[in-house]
């Protein structure tokens, strides 16, 4: 149930998410009670917005800002980062193409250049890109930027043997993706990318990819200078183009940066550079640095933490001002094994399933955990609320003795009683083994047969990951996010046939019918698919359940009293670092 | 008190008590020490308030189920209703809930202590009986039949104290969950017991090479004293000498070594159950219950404060009781 990881649109072969990460995450605005996830991120787009970004009001220069965290990226690899906290803190040290600029006052993010002068112009048959790229761009050793190294870092990344957590769009995507194998295996040349001179950048693609210039704001578009690569050595001494550069970096442990002489502001529409340094720890102990932070005493005021608050800590939050809270583009769900489980079975799990006394028990609190009644969370373009009767992520369910007799009646008409719902649970988790009481418990109560088996974390998500898994609850994904604002990066992923083999499948579907609707819907204009999507999600919770959603999350972490602009970026749930800075340096 | 005393009376009478004092006449001749030690055990007050600390906490875990229903509530069943959004309870203590409730899942905190007193006790008792009659046997054979028997016995002692008992603990949940046929065809239930099992297995196991180091040593002493060569000498059988005229000396050692680690094993459990792995949900124990109250010790106090009091007062008063045995079996504090 916890990740901190963006996921993958379209069909690409990826481990699924959920990956590690922090707790459940909340959205409070101020003295309300409950969150909501965010509102809809509009698909906006300013290709003409010219560096420098305009001044933070009352930001000062100086200091070092401490982020002290209970998650730890596995790597600062711009081509291998795929978690959202690897992604946003290399926002500090690698420009890629694109990037987002969030609205002042409402968060709300527009994709705007970043080293590209604009945000790529298609060919009429929208197979080739062309990025033009800015001048007088400079690493962090005041060497320049030349157009090669941004084909060089593009690849990179088709090694994906060697970057295996990485993004690999650009395998489904780019000509010739599935047969190149990145520089070390295949050798340099690639048809895939050009640059015909050195300020432009052309991308061929195999097959229409509207969504590309989201794509390019990914770190893996960074620019690597090929005699600087030291593959999987790259991120203890990585070429910096941000306003920020590596000082020193321990895998695991500790990372800290230092201010990047060679970033220009002007050229640079949205980063700026108040604080002198940063400091990341990683691998702390969530509860004591929540309070660190919280209490903020000496150097604690300087720091913040990305997890959100631990429900059992909101009664020592004095400072409302110090819990950063917004929007995430992500859903959670129960996945109920649409080849093993009857529909009309699915339909009495959902009935029966004790969404309020699950959320409590699970640790939920009202902030962290918005009651989810679609697959599409609300931060996602094209989101509209719709509820289907039981599906509305509230309610008691079978924990109601009456509904319990009813489902239990119900079960024995269709001759299905004492179906057994077989799931995994983690059973050196507490909370985990909690929930999994309760469920047993409640679906018991409802007439079902429970088999849980208990699997040691460290090899759960392995085992949900595996399609032929001997469970029927609870396979593949535990909950989905948005890799860029758009229904693109769910449908196509999560409910298309393909999706099964690639273990990104919620609910194993593989209805033809389903499919085609979805590759229609994936065809049509971007603005047309905002409002088809939602259809589609309608018609996959109506028509074949394959999964309860749950909950939609928010964000909700404790930040330090000394850090002003601490905003939250709805593209990742995390603070935006790049224009905070200390009050008092 | 059940400590599980060896019958203090059989072959003991004629023994002269080693420098008794002179008696009276009226007090009957021979008294044995193990009964001049419980004498002086009952006039220890410490001791006898120990012993009923330690009796409230039997009965406790003996009557659990029926406390539990006396309060009307039990262990496992979820009230969401009696916590808050956030998870904290709503309440402190009421009629139905004489303790409160467990935050996030409103489970009753008293059916949960008074649950959670059994797991302690059982694996505390278990292990020590079980570690106390492997040591002692191992112990008396080696003492006595010497040669081989001894040097392998010795040997094995060696090996025991020399294994590192922490990762034995962890390591030893897996293997014997797959000899049970793997945690895949395991339901929750039988995962915990076989934890808990394992749990006094590895206790035990741990526990007698110490015992039967000492017992050892006492008899290689006693075997060359006049009572047991006279013994060997008109041809009594070995496992008479044993257990008639070996036994009864070695009452002080045992008593006081199961005494000592009574309390060690209550603690020994609920610090493996704290780290999370010893027991397991659904079996409720105090460790576990400390582990996860520390998050939620500032709103709700209580929480923390049961099981933390529980574990404090029965190894206190084991520690104290084990104090109060050894002194009375001691001839050299005898005043």
């Amino acid at each position: 149930m916890q990740w901190k990881r963006i996921t993958a649109v379209a069909v690409t072969v990826m481990l699924a998410v959920a990956a590690c990460g922090s707790p459940s995450s909340n959205n409070s605005s101020g003295s309300g009670n409950t969150g909501d996830a965010g509102t809809a991120q509009e698909k906006a787009l300013d290709p003409t917005l010219k560096g420098p970004a305009p001044e933070v009001e009352g930001a000062k220069k100086g200091g070092t800002v401490t982020v002290l965290s209970d998650v730890t990226p596995d790597t600062f690899d711009p081509t291998n980062t795929y978690f959202v906290d690897g992604n946003q803190i290399e926002k500090l040290v690698f420009r890629a193409l694109t990037q987002y600029k969030l609205d002042e006052k409402t968060q709300k993010p527009t994709l705007v250049p970043d080293l590209a002068e604009d945000l790529g112009t298609k060919s009429a048959d929208g197979l080739t890109w062309t990025f033009k790229l800015k001048q007088g761009i400079k690493y962090m050793d005041g060497t320049p930027v030349k157009a090669e190294d941004y084909a060089y870092a593009i690849k990179r990344s088709f090694a994906h043997d060697l970057y295996d957590a990485g993004p690999t769009y650009q395998t489904q995507f780019f000509k010739d993706g599935e047969k190149y194998k990145g520089p070390y295996a295949s050798g340099d040349n690639y048809a895939g990318v050009e640059t015909p001179d050195g300020s432009t950048l052309i991308i061929h693609l195999a097959k229409k990819f509207d969504d590309l210039p989201f794509y390019a704001a990914f770190p893996l578009f960074t620019p690597i200078p090929k005699a600087k690569d030291t593959k999987k050595q790259y991120d203890l001494k990585p070429m910096a183009t941000g306003p920020y550069q590596v000082a020193s970096y321990t895998p695991g442990t500790e990372l800290k940066l230092s201010k990047n002489p060679n970033w220009d502001p002007n050229t640079d529409p949205v980063r700026h550079q108040y604080p002198d340094a940063w400091n990341f720890k990683f691998g702390q102990d969530t509860l004591k640095v929540q309070r660190q932070v919280l209490a903020s005493s000496g150097p604690d005021a300087n720091a913040l933490n990305y997890s959100d608050l631990d429900s059992s800590l909101i009664p020592e939050v004095k400072d409302k001002s110090q819990i950063i809270t917004g929007g995430q583009p992500c859903t959670y769900v129960w996945g109920l094994d649409t080849r093993k489980i009857p529909m009309e079975v699915r339909k009495l799990i959902a009935q029966a399933y004790p969404f309020d006394t699950w959320r409590k028990v699970a640790g939920l609190s009202p902030q962290s955990a918005i009651p989810a009644s679609t697959i599409l969370p609300p931060a996602v373009p094209g989101y509209k609320k719709y509820e289907l009767e039981g599906l509305t992520g509230k309610g008691k369910g079978a924990d109601d003795p009456a509904v319990a007799s009813e489902i239990k009646s119900k079960l024995k008409d269709l001759g299905k009683e004492n179906f057994e719902l077989s799931w995994y649970y983690s059973n050196d988790d507490k909370i985990a083994t909690q929930v999994n009481q309760l469920r047993t418990q409640v679906m018991t109560a409802a007439g079902f047969k429970v088999k849980a088996i208990g699997v040691p974390k460290a090899k759960i998500r392995t085992m949900r990951n595996d399609p032929s898994a001997p469970v029927n609850i609870g396979q593949g994904p535990s909950g989905w996010c948005s890799d860029w604002p758009s229904g693109t990066s769910w449908y196509a992923v999560l409910f298309r046939s393909d999706a099964v083999e690639l273990s990104n499948s919620i609910g194993m579907l593989q209805d033809k019918k389903l499919d085609a609707e979805i590759d229609r819907v994936g065809a049509l204009t971007p603005d047309e698919q905002l409002k088809e999507w939602m259809k589609v999600d309608e018609m996959i919770l109506k028509d074949y359940l394959p999964a309860i959603p749950l909950y939609y999350t928010a964000s909700y972490y404790p930040v330090g009293k000394n850090l002003g602009h601490v905003v939250n970026d709805p593209t990742q749930g995390l603070p935006e670092f790049t224009s905070m800075y200390l009050k008092q340096p | 008190m059940s400590i599980g005393l060896p019958d203090s009376t059989v072959g003991v009478e004629d023994h002269p008590a080693s420098a008794e004092p002179v008696r009276d006449s009226a007090v009957p001749h021979g008294k044995s020490p193990t009964r001049i030690a419980m004498d002086r055990l009952r006039k220890d007050k410490v001791a006898v308030v120990c012993a009923a600390v330690v009796l409230f906490f039997i009965l406790i875990a003996i009557f659990a189920p029926l406390l539990a229903k006396l309060e009307g509530a039990d262990i496992g069943t979820f009230h969401p209703e009696l916590v808050d959004e956030y998870g904290f309870p709503t309440f402190v203590a009421n009629a139905e809930h004489w303790f409160g409730v467990e935050p996030k899942t409103g489970r009753d905190n008293f059916a949960r202590w008074v649950y959670g007193a059994r797991p302690s006790l059982i694996v505390a008792f278990v292990a020590t009986a079980v570690g106390t009659l492997v040591g002692v046997v191992m112990g008396l054979l080696a003492g006595f039949i010497g040669g081989w028997v001894d040097r392998v016995i010795s040997w094995v002692v060696d090996f025991v104290l020399s294994l590192p008992y922490l990762l034995f603990a962890i390591a030893m949940v897996p293997i014997v969950e797959s000899v049970r046929g793997g945690s895949f065809n395991l339901s929750p239930d039988e995962q915990a017991s076989t934890r808990f099992f394992v749990l006094i297995f590895v206790l035990s196991f741990f526990g007698w090479a110490g015992l039967a180091r000492i017992i050892r040593g006492e008899v290689l002493s006693l075997r060359e004293r006049e009572f047991v060569l006279a013994a060997k000498a008109i041809g009594v059988p070995t496992r008479q000498v044993l257990f008639k005229e070996l036994l009864p000396n070695l009452v002080a050692p045992i008593v006081i070594s199961a005494s000592l680690s009574l309390p060690a094993y209550v603690t020994a459990e609920a610090g493996l159950s704290f780290l999370g792995v010893g027991l397991i949900e659904p079996i409720p124990s105090w460790g576990q219950t400390i582990a996860t109250a520390t998050n939620w010790f500032k709103a709700d106090p209580i929480y923390l404060w049961l099981p933390v009091l529980g574990i404090t007062a029965l190894v206190l008063a084991l520690a104290l009781l084990g104090d109060a045995v050894r002194d009375a079996f001691d001839p050299k504090t005898r005043r």
